[in-house]
């Protein structure tokens, strides 16, 4: 794999004075091509100004963004203009033209591009099967759900041929069911046209899911970047502990002794091994706290445990998860 | 009780009417509509720019730019009506060669006019929101193609809904332009009814004015309705 994006040393304020908001500090990211790469980040972390950058919808002060090796903030508007059209973008809100139908709304980037009517409403119905709303050609936004809102809205990030997705909080409007399925669409999307996808979001089960690195932003600067595996379960800093343990997975207060956090990556949900070390190993722990989900069999996100007062018994439980796949089990000092 | 009718005087006014009716709502609603254009023809790409020139807008101007189009604007829309229009005067004798009759009030009624066209176009386009001109930017769309293919379109319905009533506000500017002679429904009112006292024609001459702004506004509001595909119900 080839690096296809690369954020160098970006910086961004807003606001002056004492209004003065440091969006992002020295902020360097590189995307392959051809990855799913995410980003996340607690509210006001950055993260959004972070891929608006990407586009230059918002200009960083500071930095580069090279895209094929080629600086973008300092093209002229007309060159950036082009290499947006390499550059989709799908967001939140879907921000779909409201007084133009499903079909016009895919026509539109090609409008712009210039290409003839009657090419762009072919292109536009191929790319309504891809997103499997051929039936809504005609219906207007107002008509659609959030999800069938969100499909037209990648429908017409796909008409330009773009080389590179850009998904600002894409399914953070959209309730877990929908979420789930236009996870999967983006994912074909990946596979099958080989087109990179950058995912901002602040849902753990969103990266988890489909992403294949992370990066944590944390206060304008990236805490931890690397392999979702590897990060989510075995966060190196604070920020990455609070994405990865949130509130609902901290420990109660009635318990003073040893504790292990076990992260769930993939873990088959019918192994029952809370259940299993105490049958195979005389081992007794209690569930302080968890913050789980369960995709398609699997099971994935955080659970708090209490580990046996003796070194022995401790190490044995260690162990023992460490030895199921999908799981991972370290013990952990009660941060706060 | 009808012994009215045959009142010399009421005579007098039916034929006024007769004779004067049709020609001054013709001449109301042909300057109205020259008045309305020509409005829009300046109106329009200046409420465009109150909007693309901001700070934040797709196309920035200078600040100091932007302050001297807010400041004009909003001093022709402060100076009365009546005032502007003998202040304008030279300028129909400059455009349209007269200082009186229906083709000098023009001049003095878009002067009037504009800065108000300039106003409710400006809102009508704040109500575009900024995330599909976004979306639009990250298509690579240029500031242009935003404003012909994103802004003007999505504002449509209140743009229409706008021209309504600035044509209904014109089309009042225009009774008081039969002051300096300007035809009309307007005038009409005034000079038969109000100044000799010809109380009949000057009714009958506010109803015809009243019955256009009801029609304009009826016409206005419904084509905005029907052009707005927000308010489709779902299937």
């Amino acid at each position: 794999m080839s690096e296809l994006i690369r954020l160098q040393h970006l910086s961004k304020t807003f606001g002056s004075g004492d209004g003065r908001v440091l969006a992002l500090r020295d902020v360097s990211v590189s995307v392959e091509q051809g990855e799913i790469f995410g980003i996340i980040g607690l509210s006001g972390a950055g993260k959004s100004t972070l891929v608006r950058c990407i586009n230059l919808l918002e200009r960083p002060e500071e930095g580069q963004i090279l895209f094929h090796g080629q600086d973008l903030v300092g093209l002229k508007r007309r060159q950036l203009r082009e290499q947006r059209r390499r550059i989709a973008m799908i967001f939140q809100n879907f921000n779909l033209l409201e007084q133009r139908t499903s079909l016009q709304n895919i026509c539109f980037p090609l409008e712009l591009a210039g290409v003839g009517r009657m090419e762009a409403r072919e292109k536009a119905q191929k790319l309504l099967a891809i997103v499997g709303l051929s039936d809504k050609a005609d219906a207007y936004p107002v008509q659609l759900s959030g999800g069938q809102k969100q499909r037209i809205a990648i429908a017409r990030a796909l008409a330009s041929d773009p080389e590179v997705l850009l998904c600002d909080e894409a399914t953070s409007a959209l309730d877990p069911q929908t979420t789930e399925s236009i996870l999967k669409l983006l994912q074909d999307i990946n596979r099958e046209r080989g087109i990179t996808v950058i995912m901002i979001t602040h849902q753990m089960s969103v990266i988890e899911q489909i992403c294949h690195r992370v990066a944590i932003l944390d206060q304008g600067t990236v805490a931890e970047i690397g392999k979702v595996e590897d990060v989510f379960s075995n966060p190196r800093t604070a920020a990455g502990r609070r994405l990865v343990s949130p509130d609902r997975a901290m420990p109660s207060s009635h318990w003073d002794g040893p504790v292990a956090r076990l992260a769930f990556n993939g873990m088959t949900v019918d192994r029952p091994v809370i259940a299993s070390l105490a049958a195979e190993k005389g081992i007794l722990v209690s569930i302080l706290g968890a913050d789980t989900r369960n995709v398609d069999g699997r099971m994935f996100g955080t659970m708090l445990i209490s580990l046996p007062e003796h070194e022995e018994g401790k190490r044995m439980a260690l162990e023992y998860f460490n030895s199921q796949t999908g799981v991972t089990a370290e013990e952990v000092q009660r941060y706060v | 009780m009808f012994e009215f009718l045959s009142d010399p005087n009421f005579v007098q006014q039916l034929e006024i009417l007769r004779s004067e009716f049709l020609p001054a709502a013709w001449e109301t609603i042909y300057s109205l509509v020259l008045q309305v254009l020509f409005s829009y023809a300046i109106g329009l790409p200046l409420g465009v720019l109150l909007v693309t020139g901001e700070k934040n807008g797709i196309r920035p101007l200078p600040t100091w730019l932007m302050k001297s189009i807010h400041g004009g604007i909003n001093l022709l829309r402060s100076v009365p009506f009546l005032i502007l229009m003998i202040v304008a005067l030279p300028l129909s004798k400059l455009l349209v060669g007269t200082k009186i009759g229906t083709a000098a009030t023009i001049p003095p009624m878009v002067i009037a006019a504009f800065p108000l066209v300039a106003r409710m176009v400006e809102s009508s386009l704040r109500e575009v929101s900024h995330g599909v001109v976004e979306a639009a930017q990250s298509m690579g769309a240029s500031a242009m193609q935003i404003v012909t293919r994103v802004l003007l379109p999505e504002a449509m319905p209140s743009l229409l809904s706008g021209g309504a009533i600035t044509m209904t506000t014109i089309l009042g500017y225009g009774a008081m332009a039969g002051i300096i002679g300007g035809g009309g429904l307007g005038k009409l009112a005034i000079d038969y009814g109000y100044y000799n006292f010809k109380t009949f024609v000057m009714w009958v001459a506010v109803i015809g004015l009243i019955v256009l702004v009801q029609l304009i506004q009826t016409a206005g509001t419904k084509l905005s309705k029907v052009c707005d595909k927000r308010l489709r119900n779902r299937k």
